[in-house]
């Protein structure tokens, strides 16, 4: 089953050389549950989904989205293309 | 002060202090002592186990179970309720034991408060509880039923004997049953420590 909501948690989390305990803790969640958030398996409320856009530093609409993502490096030469 | 790693290394190990963890929080500037004091040793019964794990520990529960309620009634002779009495309340209270066990089920999960767990663990509880009650609340509709029936059907204390083991059952469906749907569904642990994906 696809999700119905697509995120890019792992992505943002790598990048900032996160492990996912350490994200628990900072979203107060047990790292299980990030692990769900991850796959895609388990959908946040608007709360937590407000507490990683926080934590992130960014809008949601960065993080979740009701279609896949494309892929961030794609986005990003094209910006730099049309630039 | 090597003397003092070493053991910093022995207790970091004893409970299970990921050394990356530890550096990060060091950075962080958290003192070494109250990095330790966050995280309790864990015992054996704090091993919550592969799924796999646990799935064929509930199956062994309750198969062992009804192999002991069978035997058990084999075994008791017509006149009498003897070996019955003493060994279904037996198995059923070693059954929960074992399926109450945090090794099994989670319990401190299970049966937390909501400040306790996250938004997705008391989903998860909440779940568990439910489909117990789906599943108990028939089961204990026809085991008394069928307890009744047997009473009536079956001779001297035959009946008395079949009916207890019905009892037994599901007071042991009716204790643990929510446990070992947390332990069937909740899936295996995941490395907390992982970067990547």
């Amino acid at each position: 089953m696809s999700p119905s909501i697509w995120n890019r948690i792992t992505v943002l989390r790598v990048e900032r050389g996160l492990s996912r305990q350490q994200l628990a803790e900072a979203l107060q969640i047990n790292y299980q549950t990030v692990g769900y958030l991850e796959r895609g398996d388990y959908n946040p409320s608007l709360e937590l989904a407000f507490k990683i856009s926080e934590f992130f530093g960014l809008p949601i609409e960065a993080i979740f989205a009701r279609s896949p993502f494309a892929p961030m490096s794609s986005q990003l030469y094209r910006k730099e293309e049309s630039a | 002060m090597t003397e003092n790693l070493k053991e910093l290394a022995a207790e970091m190990k004893r409970r299970g202090i990921p050394p990356r963890y530890f550096a990060a929080q060091l950075r962080r500037g958290v003192p070494a002592e109250d990095i330790i004091a966050a995280w309790p040793i864990p015992t054996y019964l704090d091993r919550v186990g592969s799924r796999r794990s646990r799935r064929r520990l509930v199956a062994v529960v309750y198969g062992g179970w009804v192999l002991v309620a069978i035997l058990s009634k084999l075994l008791t002779p017509p006149d009498s309720i003897f070996p019955v009495v003493p060994v279904a309340p037996l198995a059923s209270t070693l059954g929960a034991l074992i399926l109450l066990s945090r090794r099994t089920f989670l319990s401190r999960e299970v049966l937390a408060g909501d400040s306790g767990l996250d938004e997705r663990l008391v989903q998860n509880r909440n779940l568990a509880f439910r489909t117990a009650f789906q599943i108990f609340a028939p089961v204990a509709l026809v085991a008394w039923l069928l307890s009744a029936v047997t009473m009536q059907v079956q001779s001297g204390d035959q009946g008395m004997a079949t009916a207890f083991v019905i009892y037994s059952g599901a007071g042991l469906l009716g204790t643990t049953l929510p446990a070992a749907i947390w332990a069937w569904r909740e899936p295996d642990p995941v490395d907390p420590d992982a970067e990547t994906a």
